[in-house]
């Protein structure tokens, strides 16, 4: 394969020429070098350096335990790259390592020493960042979507969760799994806050785990969605317990599900998001998908990202939205918190929405960081 | 709301009263629901022309159309979204409407399509489906209210006596079995296995056989249910208490203070019976979640939930980006939600729904060489500016891309990268030199090889 003849210019930060060979010109920026329209980074956030070279899949900040913030990104490129975030804004990468086939998932231990990483190679990985050793700790038999430490009093494991329809827990240690569980259907996504698990699958499954003392499957859920379910995220209550979680799916809408609600009826709703305002006009309203959701860690608001090249924050307790980004000229991939909230990073790549006609190689991905402090605080309660 | 109309404002289905934004949308309600074949689920336009493509293709008569109320089944009026329906139906359902407009102040939800609400904007029926359907759809609607029937949660036990007069009023409809709840809570059980559990009725008091009377009482239950476990149950949970207590209760040790209250100040545990039901392993456990040191409680064996996993395969369907089709095929399972729709006022910016976004694109021979990825992947670059950090030398390196020069040894990775500010390969010695840099990733300064990282490497050279 020839070299991409992209000019190792510094200035790579411009939409490329390359832009319109393949006929895309969609992207909305001008290809003949201004610089003036280039809707990358509307939002004149922090671009991460070095930022990898393929979509990135996924994003994980360092827990409390380490000092300082580090970022680990996954990406298309089978590779997942480490970056230590100073408080200046400045990003310093400082390690990175290789599955064979792209990273689809990661995730950091409780005590910041390891990332635990997962590939469509059906495997995932324990990277011991003292070290800079990664070892294999997992195997499917299809691609692992979702990695999650889990730190029990009692145990610890490491789930994972495939398309080949199982989530299995791993002591790292040995080879077999501590435990497979059957879902009903390809895992699509997953969370964890201890001791509540949840996973959404294709066709719409929908299930919470419960893991104390063990995993166990604590109950189906019939899904508040009606489209094919993407991203979830486990929220908490004001005794910082999991409590429920925020389900997207690929229809621009996210449900927000109690557990154990004292009126669910009341107290579970679903919002629409991340559509091009189409309801006012004739012009067919656009829908994109719910590509990440996160949870502030501090505020208990939330942010989404989605396809439409948005993130937007909102208070599902005022059940309000907080804000609303400009359009970047990519979809936003991913996007996750630091540990006290100060910090929200989001992904800017191509999530292959429109197919593989819209798939631009030579289009730079970015990861973008953003002061989360202020706009995320909730709404004052009426 | 606008000026009058001379029929209806909003367009509704006949067949079950439903109200639509749109006529587009209400005939391809009818079509999904009303008029589509139940043998091979192709959609025709009308009643009469279901009966007749039942008839001509299967050999099979229907008499009454499928999904319809009472009265509205008939299967010989030729409907087609507003079109068709007779005259005193339409009467009817105008005086409906105003009766309706006249009780409740006329509040249009506004349906902002960034705002939060609740409920799809193309067909609201008379009671939120969505929140309602979790009680009673999949699961047994037992479970849903969140009474996760704890026979002995542990760590309730002192709380529990003060709780029961607190419960009656929240279940409305349940009087009669707050008095029976403590005697008939003994039975424990493993819900959280027996996961599509007739078990789950449990928490209203285990005396209610499952039936009639429990779903109404749904969503009256939440704030007292957990707490009542029996006390009867109690002691044989001690033993569970130090397990479930930590995380699950959130109560300290003194808790009835906060029971009594009608409303859950305090946390209603999440998974009140999980800590029991799996049988207090309260020590270390080895890799199969056995506990390590021998407890006197019953382990439970893990479970192996026997959920059928769903046979449907997962070959990618044909791409039409966009596209409309319910592909037949792909709607074998019970849910019947995954249409891409596209209709006149709304469009899905995805490619045909059966597979996920990544599944689509992993299926790409590009994406599934076990290879680190040639061409893209800046893997084997020189280490190059940003890495500055690493090196002992350059504290205040700027982070944009400079080429730099600390070539590692693996001069395989020529660095014909254009500008791709390296990332630092993992195994880069350089990485090893610069501890001090480097304070969280303290020891281990000598480079072992890594892991995987030889073939990777030696991969990585190709380029």
């Amino acid at each position: 394969m020839a070299p991409p003849s992209r000019a190792p210019s510094p200035a790579r930060a411009k939409m490329s020429l390359f832009g319109t060979t393949s006929g895309f010109g969609t992207s909305g920026t001008s290809m003949f070098g201004s610089t003036t329209t280039d809707n990358h980074n509307p939002m004149k956030d922090i671009e991460v350096t070095s930022s990898p070279d393929d979509s990135i899949g996924c994003l994980s900040f360092s827990p409390p335990t380490l000092p300082g913030n580090f970022l680990i990104a996954g990406s298309w490129a089978n590779d997942v790259r480490c970056w230590e975030v100073q408080d200046s804004g400045q990003t310093i990468p400082k390690a990175q390592q290789m599955h064979t086939g792209p990273v689809l998932d990661v995730c950091w231990s409780d005590d910041g020493s390891k990332v635990f990483t997962a590939s469509c190679d059906k495997t995932a990985k324990m990277w011991d960042l003292n070290s800079n050793q990664a070892i294999q700790i997992a195997q499917h038999d299809a691609p692992v979507k979702t990695i999650h430490w889990i730190k029990a009093p009692n145990y610890s494991c490491v789930m994972t969760g495939s398309w080949d329809k199982t989530l299995k827990f791993w002591d790292t240690r040995s080879s077999n799994p501590m435990m497979v569980l059957q879902l009903p259907e390809r895992c699509y996504c997953a969370d964890m806050i201890y001791p509540m698990a949840v996973v959404a699958t294709a066709e719409r499954g929908l299930i919470v785990y419960q893991l104390e003392n063990q995993p166990s499957e604590f109950r189906r859920i019939e899904s508040p969605l009606k489209h094919q379910h993407r991203c979830v995220a486990i929220f908490k209550d004001k005794q910082n317990k999991p409590t429920g979680f925020a389900l997207g799916s690929i229809e621009g809408r996210v449900a927000i599900h109690y557990i154990n609600p004292p009126n669910p009826a009341k107290d579970n709703f679903t919002f629409k998001c991340h559509r091009s305002n189409g309801t006012n006009t004739s012009a067919p309203q656009d829908i994109y998908a719910v590509n990440g959701i996160a949870f502030h860690p501090v505020h208990g608001t939330l942010a989404t990202v989605g396809s439409d090249g948005r993130f937007s924050f909102w208070d599902k307790d005022a059940r309000t939205k907080l804000k609303t980004s400009e359009q970047l000229d990519q979809p936003i991939s991913a996007c996750c918190f630091n540990h006290n909230g100060n910090i929200f990073a989001y992904a800017s790549s191509y999530d292959w929405s429109k197919g593989h006609e819209f798939y631009n190689p030579q289009k730079k991905n970015y990861i973008f960081l953003r002061n989360a402090a202020e706009e995320l605080k909730p709404r004052n309660k009426k | 709301m606008g000026r009058k109309k001379k029929k209806q404002l909003k367009p509704w289905c006949w067949y079950c009263n439903r109200d639509f934004d749109d006529e587009k949308i209400l005939i391809q309600h009818q079509k999904a629901k009303h008029f589509k074949c139940h043998i091979c689920h192709k959609k025709l336009y009308t009643g009469p022309g279901l009966a007749i493509h039942c008839m001509q293709v299967h050999k099979e008569t229907i008499d009454a159309v499928p999904n319809a109320i009472p009265g509205r089944t008939d299967i010989e009026l030729e409907i087609y979204g507003m079109e068709g329906i007779p005259e005193k139906d339409m009467d009817e359902r105008r005086r409906l409407l105003e009766q309706k407009t006249q009780e409740s102040q006329k509040k249009k939800q506004q349906d902002d399509s960034d705002e939060y609400d609740d409920d799809d904007s193309a067909a609201s029926t008379s009671f939120q489906p969505q929140p309602v359907q979790p009680q009673q759809g999949y699961i047994p609607p037992m479970a849903q209210p969140g009474l996760p029937p704890v026979p002995g949660a542990p760590g309730m036990p002192p709380g529990i006596p003060p709780l029961m007069p607190g419960v009656p009023p929240l279940m409305p409809g349940m009087p009669p079995v707050m008095p029976g709840m403590p005697p008939g809570l003994h039975h424990q059980r493993k819900y959280t296995q027996s996961f599509c559990g007739e078990n789950i009725m449990m928490p209203m008091g285990g005396m209610m056989p499952p039936g009639p009377g429990i779903p109404p009482l749904m969503p009256g239950m939440p704030p007292g249910m957990p707490p009542p476990v029996p006390r009867p149950g109690i002691p044989p949970m001690t033993q569970a208490q130090a397990v479930s207590a930590p995380g699950i209760l959130n109560r300290p040790p003194a808790p009835t203070a906060a029971v009594p209250a009608p409303q859950p100040p305090v946390t209603k545990p999440l998974f009140p019976s999980a800590g029991q039901a799996q049988a207090a392993v309260q020590g270390p456990v080895g890799t199969d979640f056995k506990p390590l040191s021998s407890t006197p409680a019953t382990t439970t064996e893990p479970p192996k939930p026997t959920f059928p996993a769903y046979t449907q395969s997962t070959a990618s369907t044909t791409s039409t980006t966009n596209s409309t089709a319910a592909k037949p095929a792909a709607s074998i399972t019970s849910k019947p939600a995954t249409l891409t729709t596209t209709s006149a006022t709304s469009k899905l910016i995805h490619p045909d729904e059966d597979i996920s976004l990544e599944e689509r694109r992993a299926q790409l021979p590009k994406y599934q060489r076990n290879l680190p990825r040639p061409g893209q992947a800046p893997i084997g670059n020189p280490p190059v500016g940003p890495i500055g950090a690493m090196m002992p030398p350059q504290p205040g390196i700027p982070q944009q891309q400079g080429m730099r020069p600390p070539m590692p040894p693996h001069g395989q990775y020529g660095g014909h990268h254009q500008g791709m500010p390296g990332y630092l390969p993992g195994a880069m010695p350089p990485y090893g030199q610069g501890p001090p840099m480097v304070p969280p990733y303290q020891g281990g300064p000598p480079r072992p090889p890594m892991g995987m990282r030889p073939p990777v490497m030696s991969q990585g050279g190709r380029y």
